[in-house]
């Protein structure tokens, strides 16, 4: 059989109709599959949002949690000090380290680097859990403490701020950075004046990612950051966290105790602060990014 | 050739069989020349003939590839820039650099000129003041004085490259190498930029770096020709446009290739 062709388009064949025929079902398609990866987050969030919300007041924020109920006062304030403590050391860490990757090392250790960074990311949160448990608990002899947790998690968030630091300070443009040097500036210079406010944005979403991540694992705290009913007095006093209470709470709850409704209340509330998290942090990239508006040709 | 009518003075920049290898391929072959104080230098030449090369071996620049390597010596007033006890950032305060395509900084045209200064840690009415100066002797303050707050990168592109030129001469260079710094702008644009070099010859030395012959001819005092890598000749400008010693050359500035 010999193909049509239209004068006009010059394209009328069977196999050009397929091809606009699959365009079309692709073009079906990917909204389908947006939808499918969308259903389940908002189903979840419909389902915690159900069993939470009925019983969540302004009591369940402001008392401690008991053995069979009560509030979220200690495990609330426990993830806000592990998760600042974390974000403090991880921060730091990461980002001196991007900067060194991006900036100052030989290619061949910029390499092993960002391998260490991947493999890093690829350990499993428990076993860091466990290296923490001998490192900080057994060997220093310091038990299980608030800053044994908030070192282990740091630990468990470095990689993801490292990467997001290392691209970011790699990704300045390269005009920039002869500009800087053109001038006569020093490595520390360009690097503080030029480099920092156009990488800051990316890094930022770095911390945030972290901290997103951080804040809903349990495993690296298990060992480490012990257990309280009532808020952590210092970073020597253990600590409970809005994880721990879920998988406590959830795993065995009596047939007496609100054990359950409080673990979907932390729930809800850890997927609050993230969302706020991730608002506070993008309004503020954006500040910095509408600065940089002209910058990547 | 001209008789020596007066003793040639020193020249603030020279190089002295200056070569520059990628590898095993010499990008600069043994250039040895003399860039004379408060003139405008031009370096012409087909594209790939080093004069990017050349110019960015005059403030170290070219260490920033690190694949690059250089033999032969670079002199400022004299003193070999590539000594051991020479930081490179000292050199690139004295011996300043324009690239072809503006570089702002993501800040206020204000910080951008300050940039420099800000590094010395200067005092900020003694900044401001510089900033002013800077910018009027790049041509751009009348166009940007209502508001030095902008973003720099709201300006122009040939408002743009007038800044980083106000910026670079902000910390008071000897001498300002200009790397093809009018290719991408408009004929308005890169004549006000021409205009306010003439104007700054007298206080600075320029090496100009242009692909743009006629440019070369309107407004330097010397022009080198190089021709893959090497310095094919060098003279006044007049004089070697109008009689060039060398076929190349001639071939050259004819248009026959480039």
């Amino acid at each position: 059989m010999t193909a049509t062709v239209d004068p006009v388009w010059g394209t009328d064949s069977p196999r050009w109709r397929r091809r606009v025929a699959a365009d079309r079902y692709v073009s079906y398609l990917l909204p389908l599959l947006f939808l499918a990866v969308l259903y389940p987050l908002l189903d979840l969030i419909y389902w915690i949002g159900a069993e939470a919300l009925p019983t969540l007041s302004w009591r369940t924020l402001t008392t401690n949690p008991s053995g069979f109920g009560g509030g979220l006062l200690a495990p609330i304030t426990g993830t806000l000090y592990l998760i600042a403590i974390s974000t403090a050391l991880a921060g730091t860490v990461g980002i001196v380290a991007g900067m060194y990757t991006a900036e100052f090392a030989s290619p061949r250790v910029a390499s092993l680097g960002r391998l260490g960074g991947n493999l890093l990311a690829g350990v499993p949160a428990i076993v860091i859990g466990y290296f923490g448990y001998f490192a900080l608990v057994l060997y220093t002899h310091w038990g299980m403490t608030l800053v044994a947790g908030g070192i282990t998690l740091s630990i468990f968030m470095i990689p993801y701020i490292y990467r997001t630091a290392d691209l970011a300070f790699g990704s300045v443009p390269a005009d920039q950075r002869e500009a800087a040097f053109g001038m006569g500036a020093s490595r520390g210079q360009y690097l503080r004046r030029v480099a920092w406010p156009i990488a800051f944005p990316r890094i930022l979403t770095g911390i945030f990612i972290a901290m997103a991540i951080g804040l809903g694992e349990t495993a690296p705290l298990l060992f480490t950051a012990g257990w309280n009913f009532v808020p952590a007095t210092g970073l020597s006093s253990q600590t409970s966290y809005l994880t721990g209470l879920i998988w406590l709470y959830y795993s065995a709850p009596t047939d007496f105790g609100t054990e359950l409704a409080l673990a979907f209340q932390a729930a809800f509330l850890l997927i609050v602060i993230v969302i706020a998290l991730n608002v506070i942090v993008q309004l503020i990239a954006e500040r910095y990014r509408r600065r940089l508006r002209g910058l990547f040709r | 050739m001209s008789e020596p009518a007066a003793p040639e003075p020193a020249p603030v920049l020279s190089t002295e069989g200056l070569s520059v290898f990628a590898g095993s391929r010499e990008i600069l072959r043994r250039v040895s020349l003399a860039v004379p104080e408060k003139k405008i230098t031009a370096v012409i030449g087909p594209s790939g003939c080093g004069k990017t090369t050349l110019i960015r071996a005059m403030n170290r620049m070219v260490e920033l590839s690190p694949e690059l390597r250089i033999e032969g010596t670079v002199r400022y007033r004299g003193r070999d820039i590539y000594a051991p006890e020479v930081s490179p950032v000292v050199v690139r305060r004295r011996i300043g650099m324009v690239f072809q395509r503006p570089t702002v900084f993501p800040q206020s045209i204000y910080e951008n000129v300050a940039f420099g200064l800000r590094l010395d840690r200067e005092e900020e009415d003694a900044v401001e003041r510089t900033v002013v100066t800077s910018l009027r002797r790049a041509g751009l303050y009348e166009e940007v004085k209502e508001d030095l707050d902008r973003p720099a990168l709201s300006l122009s592109g040939g408002q743009q490259q007038r800044l980083c030129i106000a910026r670079a001469l902000a910390v008071n260079p000897s001498v300002l190498l200009l790397d093809e710094a009018t290719a991408s702008l408009d004929p308005i644009a890169t004549q006000k930029i021409e205009e306010m070099l003439r104007e700054l010859k007298g206080e600075v030395s320029i090496v100009l770096v242009t692909h743009n012959i006629a440019q070369a001819a309107r407004t330097s005092d010397v022009t080198a020709y190089l021709h893959q890598g090497r310095l094919i000749e060098m003279g006044a400008t007049s004089e070697l446009f109008e009689a060039p010693r060398e076929k190349l050359t001639e071939a050259y500035i004819t248009g026959r290739f480039g």
